[in-house]
């Protein structure tokens, strides 16, 4: 492979597996919210934010497939030539959120399909078991925190 | 002080007045109502009192509200009001006037009379509901032997032969057959609907060979299926049947019209039922007081700073009630109600959301406000999107009438959107890239690495002034050793590493051993032998890992806040594929609306949370405890009504 075709694999990691940390996260979390709201209708703002916050890792993997995509040309004007050794530094760059996306994605989830519960028995506690989420959003942020360093670390 | 000194009263009263003082109290709502039974004078005066008891009013009370509350119930479960989703947030609420809602009072007694047809109504319903429940089971029954052209009622057993319908296990079937040519010489099956698990059969035979031929199906488990009601064939019942269902769904339109026309009355009823739950909850109340045959005493918290509204309104009202009040004792359990000025107010949020402090605590809200507010612009940093947050924020307090944690929720979101405009100003993010203006300091894409170590730079001065926070607490508990050993041995320990690590080896390195040596030597204090003392103390030097990981998770903001600004630019990015012919355009116009819209929606969501997770787990763990009880003033309480000023004109 030339070093374009490594770096977009990175991307397409990234944006993959993040994604589907997402996706599996935010159905779990639909699956809760959709057996809360038989019971009760009337939570489907709530129960609605919730389910949106697993979706931040899918959009951290697009963000970093975005920023691959931009730095090789394949969107905008630029065209850059890449060397092998530039498209595994972009691959390795898209590691961290790529996998940390994945997990933290499903676990986010998981949590928050516990807080579905505990909004259904104690609507004014949202915010704690929001709290709880966001422990598990953390390690997502700070693997796109590393993808992005290592980004703007590689000379082009 | 942003905690408010309570005072503890007692009110002294006749007891014919005890209803007067009671609605006055209720009208005001600044009264938290102490039942007398838990006063530390109370075996002293127990025996001059009224054995207590609930005036006999109460359970009238009750019942007449619950009997509301189910007429209520039936017009939500039938003809529901639908909340909009920022209603589903806020609660929604009737807007009466105040001349209305008298006027609704005013047909109480109306109420047996819809409470009558309502339970009448659904008393039909339910039966109307059973019986459509049984018809579909049969229907579901006889589905199977709708290929059966008997009559049901013939099928019996008569004096020579007995018949019947039979249902076996498809796998038995063929055993079955088998076992009755086998053992019986005449009979008749007829399989009316092989299902592929179970196989539906006709069966006559002699009644001599009954024995027999129960033992066989006994042993096949074969199970005899009747329809003992049923007179004609099958697929004629089977018709009818529907034709039955048909009525009861009639039955049950003309029904829920007779609820429909009950419907007229509901805010009536909602307004009574407001009414009638503030009557119960005051009656309740005196079940707090203690009684004699001609006065009561009534204990209570009260704000200090409306102590003196609540005499002046006793005084006004009558003269014959004594009101006393004293500054609480050390060891009784105080309601806290916290009182920020001005724009810290809204944050108080934050802080109720973690928990409410103790009586003797700080309040945190106050120094956590500011770090809030540039931690929340700092990760938001848009301009754009600062501004559409604000405005949102505007426009949803103007729209909605707020009270309470939601009005400081909206007001908090409206400073928050100026802080995040600031930022995008400071930082040069205008919906991401979409306008391109130079940043008044750097560019984060640009230098990323400034940003992430201004990020930490403003966990480190969070997290010391937090420090801070809490040697004041000790120096002010008279604890001034305490905030040397636990707090200042740290601080000159890590600013030694700091310097250390910013290339000022000397001064660094002193400051280091100097404040690692005072921890060793101080942090095992509370052992008791010397060994003890010293490797407790060792191992304290271990938590530099905690404050560490603090201060690391400080890099939160430049991610975050990087991250709104590349998905705009990613939205704008998508939105520039597009552009190029008209509908090019049209389609790039609704890209950047929708994207930009999400974005703005998604990233103040994660601004939000994660500011507020710095300040919870980072912040308040330095100097923070909570677990106080928050105020709960006697008061009114509407769950349906809202009484608003007359409208003009």
């Amino acid at each position: 492979m030339e070093g374009i075709e490594i770096a977009l694999l990175g991307a397409a990691l990234a944006v993959g597996f993040a994604g589907s940390g997402s996706a599996i996260g935010i159905g779990i979390v639909g699956q809760s919210a959709a057996g809360l709201i038989s019971e009760d209708p009337d939570k489907f703002g709530q129960t609605l934010l919730l389910q949106a916050l697993p979706g931040t890792q899918g959009i951290y993997g697009l963000l970093t497939g975005f920023l691959i995509m931009q730095n090789v040309g394949v969107i905008g004007d630029e065209t850059v030539t890449i060397t092998t050794s530039q498209g595994y530094a972009f691959l390795m760059a898209s590691l961290p959120i790529a996998i940390a996306g994945l997990s933290s994605g499903i676990y986010q989830g998981r949590v928050l399909s516990s807080t579905i519960n505990l909004i259904a028995k104690r609507p004014e506690e949202m915010g704690k078991g929001i709290v709880y989420a966001v422990m598990v959003e953390t390690y997502a942020v700070f693997a796109l925190l590393a993808t992005v360093l290592i980004l703007f670390g590689i000379d082009l | 002080m942003p905690i408010i000194d309570m005072k503890k009263v007692f009110l002294l009263g006749h007891y014919q007045e005890r209803e007067q003082i009671f609605n006055l109290l209720h009208n005001l709502g600044i009264v938290e109502m102490v039942d007398v039974k838990s006063s530390e004078t109370w075996d002293e005066f127990q025996s001059y009192l009224e054995p207590g008891q609930l005036p006999e009013n109460v359970s009238q009370i009750d019942a007449r509200r619950s009997d509301i509350r189910y007429c209520l119930d039936i017009f939500q479960r039938h003809y529901p009001i639908r909340k909009s989703i920022v209603e589903q947030f806020t609660g929604s609420s009737l807007d009466l006037t105040a001349d209305q809602f008298a006027s609704y009072l005013d047909s109480l007694d109306q109420v047996e009379e819809i409470h009558k047809s309502c339970c009448e109504a659904e008393e039909k319903l339910v039966s109307i509901r059973n019986e459509v429940i049984q018809s579909q089971n049969l229907i579901e029954d006889l589905q199977p032997w709708s290929a059966l052209e008997i009559p049901l009622e013939l099928i019996e057993d008569g004096s020579y032969t007995v018949m019947g319908l039979y249902t076996v296990n498809a796998e038995q079937y063929p055993a079955l057959q088998d076992t009755l040519a086998a053992n019986i010489s005449d009979y008749f099956v007829e399989e009316v609907f092989p299902d592929q698990d179970v196989v539906h059969f006709f069966f006559s035979g002699l009644s001599e060979d009954k024995p027999v031929i129960d033992d066989l199906f006994r042993e096949k488990t074969v199970t005899r299926v009747s329809f003992p009601d049923l007179t004609a064939t099958p697929a004629e019942s089977i018709k009818s049947l529907h034709e039955k269902l048909k009525i009861l769904n009639d039955q049950k339109r003309a029904i829920l019209s007779e609820i429909e026309a009950l419907l007229e009355h509901r805010p009536m009823l909602m307004a009574c039922y407001d009414y009638m739950d503030n009557e119960h909850a005051k009656h309740q109340a005196t079940s707090n007081l203690g009684c004699t045959k001609s006065s009561f005493l009534l204990e209570g918290w009260v704000p200090v700073p409306v102590l003196g509204d609540l005499e002046t309104a006793i005084a006004n009202r009558t003269e014959t009630a004594a009101i006393v009040s004293r500054d609480p004792n050390p060891d009784e359990d105080v309601p806290v109600l916290l009182h920020n000025s001005g724009p810290v107010e809204p944050y108080e949020v934050v802080t109720k959301l973690f928990s409410t402090p103790k009586r003797n605590e700080l309040d945190p809200t106050p120094f956590m406000a500011p770090f809030f507010f540039l931690f929340f612009g700092i990760c938001l940093s848009d301009a754009g999107y600062g501004l559409i947050l604000t405005l949102l924020a505007v426009l949803i307090s103007r729209k909605l009438k707020l009270e309470g944690m939601g009005k400081q929720l909206v007001t908090l979101l409206i400073y928050s959107g100026v802080s995040a405009f600031v930022f995008g100003l400071i930082l040069g993010g205008y919906f991401g890239d979409l306008i391109n203006l130079p940043p008044l300091w750097f560019d984060p894409l640009e230098e990323p690495m400034v940003m992430l170590i201004g990020s930490l730079g403003l966990g480190v001065i969070h997290i010391y002034f937090g420090m801070a926070l809490q040697a004041y607490r000790n120096i002010k508990a008279g604890k001034v050793l305490s905030a040397l050993y636990d707090q200042g041995f740290w601080f000159i320990f890590l600013n030694g590493l700091i310097l250390l690590l910013v290339g000022f080896p000397f001064a660094g390195q002193w400051m280091a051993i100097i404040g690692a040596v005072g921890l060793i030597l101080t942090q095992g204090r509370a052992q008791r032998s010397f060994v003890l003392k010293f490797l407790s103390g060792l191992l304290s030097l271990y938590n530099i890992t905690q404050y560490l990981s603090d201060v690391l998770s400080y890099s939160r903001l430049f991610a975050l806040g990087l991250a709104s600004i590349v998905i705009g630019m990613v939205i704008n990015a998508v939105g520039d594929l597009v552009a190029g012919s008209v509908i090019g355009y049209l389609i790039l116009v609704i890209i950047l609306l929708g994207g930009h819209f999400f974005n703005v929606i998604i990233s103040s969501l994660s601004a939000y949370v994660h500011t507020s997770r710095l300040q919870y787990l980072e912040f308040f763990n330095k100097f923070f405890e909570g677990g106080g009880r928050s105020f709960q003033p006697f008061r009114a309480k509407n769950s349906y009504t809202d009484i608003v000023e007359n409208e003009e004109g």
